[in-house]
Parts: structure tokens; sequence; C-alpha cells
């Protein structure tokens, strides 16, 4: 795996990737690490299961072509995966008698989603799922200097 | 464990002039504290009368409060670049 690494660090130092692909790929290899030393019976599932996510990482790129007077907008944001589950565990704090308040009002409005089946594990396969996810975004401008081009990028890590 | 200190820099284009400034938010934690313990009974009662876990909701704002440690944000907009850590 050494032989690996070396030819990603060898990628970054010739340019044909950036840092934060480096910094990708990296801990991809961990994880391939993490499933070899459990044994090789051991699915992807489980060995993402094994592997706990530490970051959120959301990355914001803007071209901002619409505006000539400002450059492109980036914005990067990486939030403790902690920080999430312990957000996920306040549903256990609503009082029941609200919760059923709100479950009856999603009803009424035709939305089927009951509070009391949120649970940490929910994020847990949320984040197993949620690979990569990048989300193009084409923002019309109305004063005819061009559409801007946003790039979304969500992951974990 | 809850974050102790945050960093706030910010730099201005072309000229790279660069400020940091270090929040010591022990310091605030510490200030904060009289407070929060005279607040504890009132929060226990609340919990009390909503029918929650006092205990569980103790440990569950605690686990938001320490999740903020090691949050990063960075806003670069081409004229100024602003980096926010919690650390």
């Amino acid at each position: 795996m050494n032989e690996h690494r070396r030819q990603i660090l060898e990628m970054l130092s010739q340019g044909k990737i950036t840092a934060d692909e480096a910094e990708r790929l990296i801990a991809a290899l961990d994880r391939s690490n993490v499933t070899d030393a459990s044994g090789n019976g051991s699915s992807a599932t489980g060995a993402k299961a094994t592997y706990r996510y530490k970051y959120l990482r959301i990355l914001v790129d803007s071209d901002n072509a619409g505006d000539p007077h400002q450059g492109p907008v980036k914005v990067n944001i990486r939030v403790p995966m902690q920080l999430l589950r312990a957000g996920v565990r306040l549903t256990g704090l609503i009082p029941p008698q609200a919760r059923d308040h709100v479950n009856q009002a999603l009803h009424e409005r035709g939305i089927p989603f009951d509070l009391s089946q949120i649970r940490p594990d929910n994020l847990e396969e949320l984040v197993d799922q949620l690979n990569e996810l990048t989300i193009d975004v084409d923002v019309n401008n109305r004063n005819g200097r061009g559409d801007e081009k946003v790039k979304v990028r969500v992951f974990c890590e | 464990m809850i974050p102790l200190v945050g960093v706030v820099s910010w730099r201005r284009w072309p000229r790279s002039r660069s400020f940091r400034l270090w929040v010591p938010l022990f310091l605030l934690w510490v200030l904060l504290l009289p407070f929060v313990l005279l607040a504890l009974p009132i929060l226990f009662l609340v919990c009390l009368i909503s029918r929650v876990n006092p205990f569980e909701a103790m440990a569950t704002f605690w686990g938001i409060f320490a999740g903020f440690r090691d949050t990063h944000i960075e806003i670069d907009n081409g004229e100024a670049l602003v980096l926010i850590r919690i650390l």
C-alpha cells in the first residue's frame, strides 16, 4: 500500500491531481486497508461500517460570470460528523405531545413523515450512501452578462 | 472536548495583507459557567414538565457543544479570504 500512496504523491507533485483529490484518494486507500485488515471476506458495506467518517465537507465553487467586478467565489466548509450525530439526537428531546402535533401537521400536508423514526443510525446510513455528491447549478443572469455556474460538492472524509 | 480557541483570519488581495485573531473561547466558558449553574435547576424543571429526560438533554447539548470543535470555514471571493477555525 505504500506504493499506492507514493503514486498518489507523485501525481500530486506533477500537478495531475489537486491536493484535495490526493487527500480523498489517500482516505480511500486507508479504507481499503481496513478491509484487508479485517479479512478479505468483508464486504464493502462492512468496511464502511468499521470506518467512521470524521468530517462532512462542502465545497462551493462559483465562477461569478455574471458580475465582472467580482472574481470567482470559493467556499470550503468542514463540519465534524460528531456535530451532525449530536444534532440528530435532538429529535429525541422533542416532547411527546409536541412531536404528535408536528407529525399530525406533516400528515395533513401530505408528508408521511414520523419524527420519532429519526435515529442516529439513519445518519450513518445516509453517510454510507453519500459517496460524493456533486451538484451543478446554472444561474441565469438577467442583466445579460452570461450565466453563472456554481458547483457544489458534498462528501465525507 | 469542548472548543477552546477560535481563530479568525482574513486577507485582502492583491496586497496580501493578512490579519489573524485568536479568540480564547475557554475564557468565555468560564465567564458563562455561573449563569449556566444558575439556569440548571430551571432547565431541569422544564425538562421534567415536558417529560424529557434532563440528563439525556444535557448530554445531547453537550455533544452539540463539543461537536463544534475542528470546524473549518473558508470563504474566498477573489478580493478577500476569510478563514474561521474552531479548535
